[in-house]
């Protein structure tokens, strides 16, 4: 075994720097805005962020074009970037996620803006808070919605049932009206059954409620208030679950979480349409016994996607063609009956595929649930940096390891930090 | 380079090499060895001099670069996030490694020693090592669940009292590093076991004549004989070990779990380079990295005596 320090130092940094970062980095100039030769009509997205038989159906419609669709999975947005960096294969309809569109409000210039293209008259079918967020501070619209995720409160009527709470999704919504209602449901829950928190997870609580907010860690002219009221309600409502004992410490998504689904240790979630395809998943014996109500407090949004049109499109016009098509409120019903993609057009939830009776809900349509939470959902700002300064902390006081003001000062302190650094006031 | 045909031969014995000839004659290894190299350029060294260039940039991934000399170093030293992502790293660091070196080189000698099903059991302790690292790490985040997990069943089992793991800054430790023993203790103990099967048997013959136990002969002949292969494990762990990254983001989240005892440097330079969009800061992150590993490497080396051993 020959070992010298110079083989053995320069190995180490080859395996350190060389996977890291900078494979994803560039040195093209930014803003090459060369187009994309006329012919074909490259389209990106995600896999599952369309439907099956509506991408079919519109690579059908339009032969033409000839739409070239790319499924791209993985982080999805970190590959957009790199070949907008890269500067050449870059799609001409590109799918944003919702939780990135706020970061690339700022890069505009890589977008069609779809005012300076006819794009005014599409807007009013979609849902105006959804298109707001792709909507940049000076009235730039960067993309059409593909779905929304309107929040509901999911839970199992046979649990509140045999602890003596309403069973049935108008009384559950007429009693839990508030989360202080909710939390003291969760205390008449807890002594009757004392394995089924209320709250599965009190830090899944802490982002609805700042979800259901009108405002969120930084304001309009970047000045961070992620320390004040709107915030702090957030975080004592999470804290108030933890002090009452009825926080299920089940984090969405984890092992505890899709066993207690079944075996109702978890007999609540609150999440957007989509967790529907989740709780099915892990539901075998309960199929049947879950019911959809409203959101205590108000309805949220969480997640929701967007078409665009970049720079670099042949034909931004026909592009849009495409997308207004492929986002019909005919196509959107489709797209839900294909994969559960909620509609973001209003008339889409008039449509047959959304007002079927689901069983696993006992013959509940949750569309009468969802389709009023999807109109009633706040709008709030959403700086680039949100995500970045978001206030995180609520799971010290949850393991009992510091109290709620000494947890929130804290957490206060670290995200302000981060905002002094990425230039937010 | 230009010295060709006209170089005077030198006799032998003086200082430089015996013959010169130039480097184009030497062409066809050069082209044999140059696919390495124009993929350690490409894939290697392009990318660390751009980090270096990036730490000392603002860049939020698509826009402009700004230069801003060592504004991101500035940030660094007063970020307690950083410094306790760092705590993290080391103690992970050093809560995984000495166990896996350990078990390695206790499985390594009983595989040695053994005689029936070898290559049975070095495949079994090699396999964790090609396990898919997140099929591995959602695996132990479900041993480690707190109401459903293996864990805690078998505490629930005895009687004990069940710890809330994944939730707990020292229970996410725990688990964490739990899972670099497993997967890393197999593939110490092939290593050791390849540095076994190299040391003469006359040795242990020797000692056994002059009357040495097994403790004596582990201590004096296999150890001292083992130490370029324990020194080159221990190095390999700690560029690894320093590097942790996939275990605690697929166990505890991007956000490194409860009060972010999980977040390790890698995890933080991830979130802040493809989270936050703030690559500059993250190259200076990625930058200190780097140091630690040199830094931690030195001491290995000095520790276990690699200088002098050529």
């Amino acid at each position: 075994m020959e070992l010298s320090r110079r083989t053995v130092l320069a190995g180490g940094f080859a395996t350190l720097l060389g996977g890291t970062l900078v494979g994803c980095s560039s040195s093209m100039d930014t803003g090459s805005t060369k187009k994309n030769a006329g012919g074909n009509l490259a389209l990106w997205c995600w896999p599952g962020g369309l439907g099956k038989s509506v991408l079919d159906d519109t690579v059908a419609h339009f032969p033409d074009q000839n739409i070239k669709y790319s499924e791209v999975g993985g982080d999805f947005k970190q590959k957009l970037l790199t070949t907008f960096n890269g500067g050449s294969s870059i799609p001409d309809i590109t799918g944003v996620k919702g939780e990135d569109i706020a970061s690339l409000l700022p890069q505009a210039n890589r977008f069609v803006d779809l005012k300076t293209i006819g794009g005014d008259a599409l807007l009013g079918d979609y849902l105006e808070w959804k298109v707001k967020q792709a909507t940049t501070l000076d009235g730039k619209v960067l993309g059409i919605p593909i779905d929304i995720g309107p929040t509901a409160l999911f839970y199992r009527e046979d649990i509140f049932a045999a602890a003596g709470l309403p069973g049935d999704p108008a009384e559950v919504a007429e009693q839990l009206k508030t989360w202080d209602d909710f939390l003291a449901a969760g205390v008449e829950l807890r002594k009757a059954n004392p394995k089924a928190p209320i709250v599965a997870d009190a830090t899944d609580l802490y982002g609805t409620v700042v979800n259901q907010g009108t405002s969120r860690y930084i304001d309009k002219d970047n000045r961070f208030i992620g320390d004040q009221d709107h915030i702090r309600k957030a975080w004592d409502t999470a804290v108030k679950a933890i002090t009452l004992k009825v926080d299920g410490r089940a984090l969405g998504g984890s092992p505890d979480w899709n066993a207690g689904l079944d075996q109702g240790t978890v007999p609540t979630v609150t999440g957007a349409a989509w967790v529907a395809l989740d709780i099915k998943a892990a539901c075998k014996t309960s199929a049947g016994k879950w019911r959809v109500a409203a959101t205590p407090s108000g309805p949220a949004n969480f997640g929701g996607s967007f078409l665009t049109i970049t720079k670099n499109a042949a034909d931004p016009a026909a592009a849009l063609e495409v997308i207004k098509y492929m986002l019909s409120a005919d196509n959107q019903a489709k797209a839900f009956a294909d994969a559960q993609i909620f509609p973001s057009a209003p008339a889409a939830y008039d449509k047959p595929q959304l007002k079927a009776a689901d069983p696993f809900f006992g013959g509940q349509a949750p569309i009468e649930v969802f389709g009023p939470a999807a109109k009633n959902i706040p709008v709030a700002y959403e700086a680039p940096l949100d995500a970045a300064i978001a206030v995180h902390g609520i799971k010290l006081v949850q393991a009992g390891k510091k109290t709620s003001d000494a947890a929130w000062a804290e957490a206060v302190a670290k995200a302000k930090q981060i905002g002094k650094r990425q230039g937010v006031q | 380079m230009t010295l060709t045909a006209t170089t005077p031969t030198r006799p032998a014995g003086t200082a430089k090499p015996g013959r010169r000839r130039g480097i184009a004659s030497y062409w066809r290894f050069y082209l044999a060895l140059s696919p390495f190299y124009l993929i350690f350029l490409v894939f290697g060294l392009y990318p660390v001099a751009s980090t270096i260039l990036l730490a000392f940039q603002k860049w939020d991934g698509l826009g402009p670069r700004k230069l801003v000399g060592l504004q991101n170093f500035g940030f660094l030293i007063e970020d307690s996030t950083f410094w306790l992502s760092l705590w993290n790293t080391v103690v992970l660091f050093a809560m995984s490694t000495v166990p896996t070196l350990v078990i390695a080189m206790t499985l390594a000698v009983m595989l040695h020693s053994a005689v029936r099903f070898k290559g049975v059991y070095r495949i079994a302790y090699f396999i964790p090592n090609i396990t898919s690292l997140v099929a591995a790490a959602i695996f132990f985040a479900a041993i480690f669940s707190t109401n459903f997990g293996l864990i805690n069943s078998g505490l629930r089992a005895l009687g004990l009292p069940t710890e809330d793991w994944l939730r707990q800054p020292w229970g996410i430790k725990i688990a964490i590093s739990t899972m670099i023993v497993w997967q890393w203790a197999g593939y110490n103990t092939i290593i050791y076991l390849a540095g076994l099967q190299a040391i003469p048997t006359e040795q242990y013959e020797a000692a056994k004549v002059d009357g040495a136990g097994p403790f004596r002969t582990f201590f004096q002949i296999t150890l001292p004989q083992l130490r370029p292969v324990v020194l080159f494990t221990v190095i390999m762990s700690t560029i690894g070990g320093l590097q942790t990254f996939t275990e605690p983001q697929v166990m505890v989240g991007n956000a490194g779990g409860t009060g972010q005892s999980g977040m390790t440097v890698v995890m933080y330079f991830y979130n802040q380079a493809f989270f936050n969009n703030d690559y500059g800061y993250a190259g200076a992150i990625a930058l200190s990295i780097f140091l630690l590993v040199l830094l931690f490497t030195a001491i290995n080396w000095r520790l276990l005596g690699g200088r002098g051993r050529r």
